[in-house]
């Protein structure tokens, strides 16, 4: 098999999959629409107000391990990556996390991610229509030595943990808890 | 006389195992002073066995033989000192056989060990001893071979081939094709052969391995004397076509 | 935020959290073990074992990174003993091989030895007897070493899970029986109701040209394992006595795998649950979801699972014979049982496990003299239809696009063989361009064929990263080829053709980077134990190539494993199948500094 059919095999099996998976993550719809992580809030632009939680990572675990939030709060997060590996922080319910690392499966397999990068030409491939990428507003890749930063506005009530879904990583015990208030 | 015959044929064969068990004993006593005195074996160990191969009852009409083949040997991987015997006691009396053949073996190649010493043959009388080269393994297909070359002390050039097979059934039911032939340079009139093929001998044993070290068998044996030699059996009264069934127990230790 | 302050979170975590399964010594670093022959009915039938502290496995001994350890070893058997640490780094005065290590001569009955040394290193060990047959009689246990930093990896609970195997066969026993007659313990021996089941699915005509191939070669493709009779155990407690471990839903669950078994590889797997392992031979790797793992002998992996409903699991290690299973179970209460499936297929070997007899490639042996095989150690590769291709001094090997070497070998193996060239663990052979290899049958030195259900992950030496890189990727100083010979007819084993007894050692210089080129020119596996230094396997992952102290060399195949001479002193280098180091399969390694070299 050449490098080039390897591709492309692989670019339709994730086609399929994004077809297939009613949680898939990245798939653009119109405004409005209900997304998948609809349930644990949404995007939002943070303001002077917004409060700012610093997070850390280091190779398999999160610093700190809970957050804190109140119902319907607004939290600016600038993640840091300390360790030699490429982290993931997403905010979702366990549910989530566990349909989304089948994703991370898929694009560490096919290569658009590794184990302490990503892939930008293979991420951003056009794969027969379709395209897949990691830019959803509720997740962020972090590679070695990098900052992100990401800000929600969580829902009321859903159980939310922000994890690293990389393979393994979560398996690992590298997920934190969002600890709601009144 | 017979009875002494046979007495003397029991005590020669009780006499080699005997010697062969003690090697054995040996064996497994020097294992141990060894590892006792902080070097490792690792190779380099000693070891012995005694295979009696076939001791059985072969019926054929008239005269019941008796037979038995086996060998014991001691040593290293590489090299080992071998005996080999076998022979038969026919009933009623008549001629018997019985050799016995002590060689030192080597290694020689993945399969294959070659071999050298001396054979005796007790019986027939007059007993008569050789000079022995052989190899003895297992050739391409599986079979165990055993193939050697005598020299008599009358300078008569022989040799004798042995093939096995193991066709198992199942794990414990094992079908065993074996196969003789002997030839030889010169006439030996007082043995009974001419020059050429001597004889072949086919025969084909049932055994069931209740262990490993003891399995019983059935089976039947078919030798026919050739050419001359079968003339000259003939003429000494005995069958050059024979053919018996048989029952047996094959087991080592 | 700080990392001090992450430290101590996850310390005190642990501390709460860690629960052990068998008896410990805690704390204290003087640490006593008496050896000594006791009664053990593993099977129903009483059979002295030797043992450690009265127990089987010993006790566990928990040390700290860092820690002196003093430890006093009373002999109370009949004979000379010794204990190995098996994965420590070490002076070689402690590492307890009588006759190899240096100044260690054993302990001798009625005596107490003394160990002393400081603990360089974290993870998962074991420790054992280095002596006559005494670690198949039971004298084996498990080392746990805490960490000074934290682990990368969280867990609730922890359990050390030894895999062994027993037999109520005395082992000198088994040892005259192998040499005797090599097939004594395989009852699964082609018959002819196997032949005519075969002619059955593939036709007569395949089945008696496979047959006759195999004849003609004179081996045997269902010489899996040499010993047989075995009861598999986990923590000494066999299938009937099910081991247990408790969790509760959700919690995560570390599960130390030490195969301590004197032959047996075990296929460990938990039945829909994913393992997610995180250390192997006690050096973090980057975390790997699995659904299957192939543990060698003196192998051994660190697992986390994390089991969600409130039932008990099934902790199943099949022996790589399919002759049983060492079985526990992971369970939220006591007295649970998880389900024993039925066993899978037994393998059989095929044309790619055909050893390469090439013989000699010219390469170093790292001996002082030349060294020739002594005859019968080469088994003849004169069989019709097979095409080694490349010449003896060839080098017989052939790099791959990932960096690892596979043996230069060109069967055109008769189709009735039935050699597919399929990489059971084809999601990790990414990027690999199969058509460059060319090869119609060989065997992929790292891929292991469990025979795992389609999609199902088992884990192969390539999906080993390290975690953090002791070691600089560099090309090694020079090359010693490593010919792993022997003669199965005759149950004896080798190293370039030369038996332990009969072999000088090998002379590595302090500070080089050797590179042993294993070729494994007979048809078993062989699990290669170096003691005192690492050796890291070139698996293609360059500086996060996984570090190990024991190897597996699977059958008729070749693999490059670098090693830095970072230890002085003579150390023990063997195939940890027990009966194959007894059988001849050991060397000794001698590290020398460069002016004692020169003498």
């Amino acid at each position: 098999m050449t490098t080039r059919t390897l591709f492309l095999r692989a670019a339709l099996f994730v086609a399929v999959t994004l077809t297939l998976a009613p949680t898939a993550i990245g798939a653009e719809g119109p405004p409005g629409h209900t997304h998948a992580f609809a349930a644990v809030g949404e995007p939002a632009k943070p303001t002077v107000s917004t409060r700012s939680v610093q997070v850390t990572m280091v190779d398999m675990a999160f610093e700190p391990e809970t957050v804190k939030v109140k119902a319907g709060e607004m939290v600016h997060f600038v993640i840091t990556n300390k360790g030699e590996l490429l982290h993931e922080f997403t905010l979702g319910t366990p549910a989530m996390h566990s349909e989304h690392q089948k994703e991370m499966a898929t694009m560490m397999d096919h290569g658009m991610i590794t184990a302490t990068g990503v892939d930008q030409k293979m991420m951003h491939m056009d794969m027969g229509g379709m395209h897949m990428s990691h830019d959803d507003p509720n997740s962020a890749l972090v590679p070695p030595g990098e900052t992100r930063e990401l800000t929600w506005k969580f829902s009321k009530d859903a159980e939310i943990e922000f994890a690293c879904n990389i393979p393994g990583h979560y398996e690992s015990g590298m997920v934190g808890k969002i600890e709601r208030s009144r | 006389m017979t009875s002494i015959v046979r007495l003397s044929c029991i005590a020669t064969v009780a006499l080699v195992l005997g010697a062969a068990a003690s090697l054995c004993a040996r064996a497994q006593t020097e294992s141990h002073p060894d590892a006792a005195h902080g070097d490792q074996m690792h190779g380099g160990t000693l070891y012995g066995q005694v295979l009696v191969e076939q001791l059985e009852y072969r019926w054929k009409d008239g005269h019941d033989v008796t037979a038995w083949d086996a060998q014991a040997w001691y040593g290293g991987d590489y090299e080992k000192l071998r005996l080999k015997t076998e022979g038969n006691l026919r009933s009623p009396q008549r001629v018997n056989d019985a050799e016995a053949q002590l060689l030192y073996s080597r290694l020689v190649g993945y399969y294959w060990d070659l071999q050298a010493g001396v054979r005796h043959d007790f019986r027939p009388k007059p007993s008569r001893s050789y000079a022995v080269i052989g190899l003895q393994g297992l050739a391409p297909g599986y079979f165990e071979v055993d193939a050697s070359t005598f020299v008599s002390q009358d300078g008569d050039l022989s040799a004798r081939l042995k093939a096995d097979y193991d066709l198992l059934i199942t794990q414990r039911l094992i079908l065993q094709p074996k196969m003789e032939i002997n030839v030889a340079a010169r006439d030996v009139p007082e043995l009974h052969t001419a020059a050429g093929l001597n004889d072949i001998e086919l025969g084909l044993r049932l055994r069931y391995e209740f262990a490993r070290e003891f399995a019983p068998y059935v089976g039947v044996n078919w030798k026919r004397n050739l050419g001359e030699t079968a003339q000259l059996v003939r003429r000494s009264g005995d069958d050059p076509d024979e053919v018996a069934g048989l029952v047996g127990v094959r087991f080592w230790f | 935020m700080s990392a001090k302050h992450i430290a101590s979170a996850w310390v005190a975590r642990l501390a709460l959290a860690t629960i052990v399964s068998a008896p410990t010594i805690a704390g204290a670093e003087t640490y006593d073990l008496v050896l000594e022959n006791k009664t053990v009915n593993i099977t129903g039938k009483d059979r002295t074992a030797t043992l450690i502290n009265g127990q089987l496995p010993g006790p566990v001994l928990r040390f700290k990174e860092g820690e002196n350890v003093t430890v006093h070893v009373t002999n109370r058997l009949k004979e000379e003993t010794s204990i190995h640490w098996h994965g420590l780094l070490l002076p070689s005065e402690q590492d307890g091989v009588p006759g190899v290590s240096n100044g260690f001569r054993g302990i001798l009955p009625g005596e107490t030895y003394t160990y002393n040394f400081q603990i360089k290193q974290a993870g998962t060990y074991w420790y054992h007897s280095h002596s006559a047959t005494q670690e198949q009689s039971g004298m084996y246990a498990p080392i746990i070493i805490e960490p000074k930093n934290r682990e990368p990896f969280r867990y609730d609970r922890d359990y050390v899970v030894v895999l062994s195997d027993w037999t109520d066969e005395n082992p000198d026993g088994i040892v005259r029986n192998l040499k005797l007659y090599p097939g004594y313990y395989n009852e699964h021996k082609r018959t002819l109701v196997n032949f005519f089941r075969e002619a059955g699915e593939k036709g007569l005509g395949a089945a008696l040209k496979d047959r006759k191939m195999w004849g003609d070669m004179r081996m045997d493709p269902t010489d899996i394992a040499d010993v047989a009779g075995y009861t598999f155990l986990i923590n000494g407690k066999s299938p009937a006595d099910n081991f247990t471990a408790l969790f509760k839903p959700g919690e995560r669950v570390r599960l130390r795998f030490i195969n301590s078994a004197a032959m047996s590889y075990f296929d460990v797997r938990i039945p829909s649950l994913k393992m997610t392992v995180v250390q192997a031979d006690g050096n973090n790797v980057q975390p790997i979801p699995v659904d299957e793992l192939r543990i060698a002998v003196a192998e051994t992996y660190d697992v986390l699972v994390q089991p969600r409903e409130d039932k008990a699991y099934s902790l199943l290690a099949e022996s790589m014979d399919r002759t049983g299973f060492a079985r526990g179970t992971l369970a939220p209460r006591e007295g649970m049982v998880g389900e024993i499936p039925p066993h899978r297929p037994r393998p059989l070997l095929t044309m790619a496990d055909m050893g390469m007899s090439f013989g000699p490639t010219g390469l170093d042996r790292g001996t002082p003299h030349p060294e020739t095989d002594a005859p019968g150690h080469v088994a003849p590769m004169d069989m019709e239809g097979m095409d080694h291709g490349a010449p003896q001094a060839s080098g017989a090997t052939h790099t791959m696009p990932d960096g690892s070497t596979m043996a230069g070998m060109s069967h055109d193996a008769p189709a009735s063989a039935g050699p597919t060239h399929t990489m059971p663990d084809g999601s990790t052979m990414t990027g690999m361009d199969h058509s460059a290899m060319g090869h119609g049958a060989m065997a992929d030195p790292l891929a292991n064929d469990t025979g795992a259900p389609p999609g199902a992950k088992v884990l192969s030496y390539r999906d080993l990263k390290a975690l953090s890189s002791l070691y600089d990727a560099r090309e090694p100083d020079r090359i010693i080829e490593v010919r792993l010979t022997g003669n199965m007819e005759r149950f004896f084993w080798s190293m370039n053709g030369r038996m332990y007894n009969e072999a000088q050692p090998i002379v590595l210089r302090y500070g080089e980077r050797v590179r042993f080129r294993f070729i494994n020119e007979t048809m078993m596996n062989h699990p290669m134990h170096l003691h005192g230094m690492w050796m890291l396997p070139r698996v293609g992952n360059g500086a996060r190539d996984p570090i190990k102290h024991v190897v597996n060399i699977k059958p008729g195949s070749s693999l490059d494993v670098d090693i830095p001479a970072d230890a002085e002193g003579n150390w023990a280098f063997h195939c940890h199948l027990l009966y194959h180091m007894e059988a001849g399969m050991m060397r000794k390694v001698t590290v020398v500094r460069e002016a004692a070299a020169n003498d």
